[in-house]
């Protein structure tokens, strides 16, 4: 083993971790954000059908493909090149960004539903017999506790996403991924590189695991036997 | 208590005329007409099926009635079609507010603690000052045997607890009237005297109360007037003497002499 080569490595890859960091929280961001928007939008008929098909695109398609389509596909439309937005889709962040962030809302906003559909109907009537108005029961009932019941399907969503960022190595963008591929063509050192990249992604798990965990336990007391909030 | 007091105004505390409600091809409401005065304590009894919780659910507008009015104090409504507009779900938010509701299954939030669930109304929908919803709701935690278990979850509680919780929370919203659906249906026997005893205490206070029950011993000690609903109509309405010892149709005494039959 060399471990001057191992050490080099792992400083280099480091340099990717903030842009990796930068897709990973900013698509759970947007695509949280997008979630709840879709499954507001689930309360009408006509916009029910159109998170339907939504979620159904990005959930059936390869990620992969969804980047390659925003990044090399857009650009073959001429109002796309025309419009005001052209400057931020001919830039692979920004491209890299949207795909993450729609895709992440397609699973994001299944899970929620899980999480909204398992919310009791009783305690939403309570809700209303002390006159909340349907804002204030989304807010202080159904969104609460639609989230605890969805925050263990959430984590592996999250878990999910820290992987799926490495996706973005293929636009030519240098995160971690985007590193070890360079690194790899430049020294032919695959199996030392491959494995310095994945135990780093593998230690931001075990960080989301025990903080999902922490968060759980600290949410529901009720369910680990503590008897005070 | 006081507030019980400074609520009491001219009129009814809420009154109901001509009500109708159909679910698909199954007519549960056939024009109901019914009034509670103020220090009221009405137990509505009858088989099930009979319409009884959903006429006290059409009263804050959980269900929406077809047809009818339905006056809360100073508010009125009368919906069309089943639905209502924006304007009507405001003034039924107020309706609700002037009312507390004890359902079945108690419905306290489990992600709050009894505190919290009993201060929520009073704090996030009346605006009243933290300080003075905590004392009040330590007060009522109290009346109802429960102010050690404040900062319990409702998880831990039994059901008798929950349910006497669940009163606790109906009652800080400082109702004119409190109904109550079935209160003890859910409960296993040893816990339903618990639950009684507080209510019969709500009646001697003079709380204007909505009762539908099976408990019809509880009926007849506590009410001032006790209505036998039969398929959607109300079959008897009286004083519990002349309900339970004199009914006037076949029908209130067939089910009458059933229940007392079985309770007995």
């Amino acid at each position: 083993m060399d471990f001057t080569f191992l050490g080099d490595m792992f400083a280099s890859l480091l340099k990717g971790l903030p842009l990796t960091l930068n897709f990973w929280v900013l698509s759970l961001l947007g695509g949280g954000t997008l979630a709840l928007i879709l499954n507001l939008m689930r309360t009408t008929r006509i916009g029910n059908a159109v998170a339907g098909a939504y979620v159904f695109v990005f959930r059936g398609t390869p990620l992969l493909i969804q980047i390659f389509m925003i990044y090399y596909g857009l650009a073959g439309f001429g109002f796309v090149r025309q419009s005001f937005l052209w400057p931020f889709l001919r830039e692979p962040y920004w491209c890299g960004l949207l795909a993450l962030i729609l895709n992440d809302a397609a699973y994001t906003s299944e899970i929620l539903r899980g999480g909204l559909r398992a919310v009791p109907k009783g305690a939403v009537e309570a809700g209303r017999v002390s006159g909340m108005t349907r804002f204030a029961i989304l807010r202080r009932i159904t969104l609460p506790l639609a989230f605890r019941q969805a925050l263990p399907a959430y984590s592996n969503e999250v878990i999910s996403m820290l992987k799926a960022t490495a996706l973005v190595s293929t636009i030519t963008l240098m995160d971690m991924t985007g590193i070890a591929r360079a690194a790899i063509s430049e020294t032919w050192r695959a199996v030392e590189i491959l494995l310095c990249a994945a135990a780093i992604y593998l230690a931001i798990s075990l960080l989301v695991t025990r903080f999902s965990a922490w968060f759980e336990r600290r949410l529901s007391p009720w369910h680990f036997g503590r008897t005070t909030p | 208590m006081t507030d019980a007091v400074e609520t009491k105004a001219v009129g009814p505390a809420l009154s109901i005329t001509g009500l109708r409600k159909t679910f698909g091809a199954n007519e549960v409401l056939r024009g109901i007409d019914l009034s509670a005065r103020d220090g009221d304590v009405i137990s509505m009894i009858g088989a099930s099926g009979s319409g009884k919780s959903t006429l006290l659910r059409c009263i804050p507008m959980l269900e929406i009635p077809d047809s009818g009015t339905v006056t809360v104090g100073e508010d009125s409504l009368s919906p069309k079609g089943g639905r209502l507009t924006r304007a009507e779900e405001a003034t039924a938010r107020r309706m609700r507010g002037h009312l507390g509701f004890v359902f079945q299954n108690f419905n306290l939030w489990t992600h709050r603690t009894v505190l919290q669930n009993v201060i929520e109304a009073p704090l996030f929908v009346q605006n009243r000052s933290r300080a003075e919803a905590v004392d009040e709701a330590t007060a009522l935690l109290e009346k109802v045997g429960l102010a050690e278990k404040r900062d319990a979850w409702p998880a831990h509680l039994s059901g008798g607890q929950q349910q006497r919780v669940a009163i606790a929370r109906a009652l800080a919203q400082r109702p004119r009237a409190i109904l109550f659906d079935e209160p003890t249906s859910a409960l296993d026997p040893e816990l339903v005297g618990e639950v009684l005893k507080v209510i019969r205490s709500l009646a001697e206070e003079g709380r204007t109360l909505l009762i539908v029950t099976h408990e019809m011993g509880f009926a007849r000690d506590v009410s001032s007037r006790v209505v036998l609903l039969h398929q959607g109509q109300i079959e008897e309405d009286g004083t519990p003497e002349q309900v339970f010892a004199n009914p006037r149709s076949d029908r209130a005494r067939a089910f009458l002499s059933g229940h007392f039959d079985r309770t007995r």
